[in-house]
């Protein structure tokens, strides 16, 4: 109850900061100047999660298994090495990836998809792996003491386990997708990019800040939703939001 | 690169400094726009000068409005513009103005700013929509009226555009607006603006934004789109100074006016395409034309 009060108190000022802010905004024009764009903003909001939702899922998909099938002891002295690869990959800059996936596949949709994957694809690799190895030893004994099969092992103690490292590494893949998807813009994939980067060659303040606080809110929102499945996925004993 | 040029030249000019050599050459800021024609006349002045004897530093790769207030503001002192540019975009210039009235009117309404539009060259860079040839003979589509009445009779077609172009004042709002007609918002792609002309190429628009004076338009085989109402003006290009620079430099205007009196289309054109599609290096093309010219 003290603690409900006291965030009571630090809860209205707030909310009057808040108003104020938009107030200001309102009235600065910012809002209006903002809301001109509103046709190209519904739309390119809408590519822009087409690109993350495509791109990422095809990220997940590829990047989980690749990560329980480098985990597995009998691909172990690959592993590091596939790793490594995977780091180069993350290094390059994603707009020389876009660039490079765009001389291979020509320009729009499909290269930018691409280049998205490639850029969200290590995080979720890297995170599975890691969790799935660092599961300690005395668990992965007693599962094959009780008489588990290597696959039973896997899937009922081990992911289960690992799964709270797993799911930070989606969101981590994501978080960044998201932030990059403007990019895409550039080779023709549109998304918010058109926006922001249109607003910056043109001085354009208030359409390149629709494209930036459109990608900022998506972030946020794409954020939320990993956190919510984490929450709810991974199972409660071994979940530390739920502890 | 850049990296280097710029290492490079704070070592010069700390050498000039404290060698304190001959008297201490004139500082001078060239820009330019993010499209290769800009990057070779960005490149071009940044040479051409440096072999006049003026310590040279280059800002390339700018858009539109950045690179004008940055001149405003005096970050910039001199680049190319074209005179629709700063007919419509800077000073909000509605009526349609012939080439030379067009340029008096820039000229006078920028001289308050301290901006001094130099010599006009002949090189009229204006923005025109392009089409495969084949493609526009097998539509009919000949001037920009056809292709209204194409789109208003229902034809899908694609347009490409950069960035830029698609959200101007001399754009393609009042443009379609002029020639009556409304492409729906998936039919038109944005892109950076070289790409424009692979998006065409590769069929993968049917229309595109392109500039009129682009090596790529003949070597793609590209058919330019009448504008048969009038409705783009004339694009001169033509170096703008900060009056500041000359008032110290005067001698600067009629050095930049030589270089813009050997500009036209066809020159213009030409360099475009060793560089767009002979893929040559920008600052070897622009060299190559100062020497055989005999301005370096």
């Amino acid at each position: 109850m003290k603690q409900l009060q006291q965030s009571r108190y630090f809860q209205i000022p707030m909310l009057i900061v808040v108003f104020l802010i938009g107030v200001y905004l309102q009235r600065s024009g910012l809002i209006d100047g903002m809301l001109f764009y509103w046709e190209d903003i519904v739309y390119l909001t809408k590519q822009h999660i087409q690109l993350t939702l495509i791109s990422g899922s095809i990220a997940i998909a590829v990047g989980l298994p690749l990560g329980i099938i480098l985990s597995r002891p009998r691909f172990l002295h690959v592993s590091e090495w596939a790793m490594q690869v995977l780091n180069v990959g993350t290094t390059i800059p994603t707009l020389a990836i876009l660039a490079l996936s765009m001389s291979l596949l020509g320009i729009g949709f499909i290269p930018s998809v691409f280049g998205l994957f490639i850029a969200s694809l290590l995080p979720i690799v890297r995170n599975t792996y890691t969790g799935l190895l660092g599961i300690p030893a005395h668990l992965k004994e007693s599962a094959s003491g009780i008489g588990m099969s290597p696959a039973q092992m896997l899937v009922q103690v081990e992911i289960p386990n690992a799964a709270y490292v797993i799911f930070a590494g989606i969101r981590t893949a994501l978080a960044i997708n998201v932030g990059t998807v403007p990019l895409a813009f550039l080779i023709g994939g549109g998304g918010l990019g058109e926006l922001i980067f249109t607003g910056i060659d043109l001085f354009d303040t208030e359409m390149m800040l629709a494209g930036a606080l459109m990608t900022a809110l998506l972030a946020i929102v794409v954020d939320i939703i990993i956190a919510a499945c984490t929450f709810l996925m991974v199972p409660r004993g071994v979940n530390p939001t739920r502890a | 690169m850049k990296l280097i040029r710029k290492i490079a030249s704070v070592i010069s000019l700390a050498a000039a400094v404290t060698l304190a050599g001959p008297a201490a050459a004139e500082k001078i800021v060239v820009g330019g726009k993010n499209f290769t024609e800009q990057q070779l006349l960005t490149s071009m002045t940044a040479q051409y000068l440096q072999a006049k004897g003026y310590d040279v530093d280059t800002r390339a790769g700018m858009g539109s409005a950045v690179l004008r207030s940055a001149q405003e503001n005096g970050q910039v002192d001199v680049y190319w513009e074209y005179t629709g540019t700063g007919l419509i975009v800077y000073n909000d210039v509605k009526e349609k103005l012939g080439r030379q009235e067009g340029y008096e009117r820039v000229r006078e309404l920028d001289k308050p700013k301290g901006l001094i539009w130099l010599n006009p060259s002949a090189a009229n860079n204006t923005y025109a929509l392009a089409m495969q040839a084949d493609e526009a003979e097998e539509l009919g589509i000949t001037t920009l009226s056809d292709l209204a009445d194409a789109v208003n009779g229902g034809k899908e077609l694609v347009l490409a555009s950069n960035a830029e172009w698609y959200a101007r004042d001399d754009g393609y709002r009042p443009f379609a607006k002029a020639y009556g007609f409304k492409l729906p918002r998936d039919q038109i792609k944005r892109m950076d603006s070289g790409l424009t002309y692979t998006a065409l190429k590769e069929d993968e628009v049917d229309i595109a934004l392109v500039f009129a004076t682009d090596g790529r338009i003949p070597a793609f085989d590209f058919v330019l789109l009448e504008d048969d109402k009038g409705f783009f003006p004339d694009y001169a290009i033509t170096p703008v100074v900060r009056e500041e620079v000359l008032d110290s430099s005067p001698e600067l205007a009629e050095q930049l006016n030589q270089l813009s009196d050997l500009l036209d289309n066809e020159v213009m054109s030409s360099l475009n395409a060793s560089v767009d599609v002979e893929k040559q290096d920008i600052s070897d093309v622009a060299r190559n034309f100062l020497e055989k010219h005999g301005l370096i």
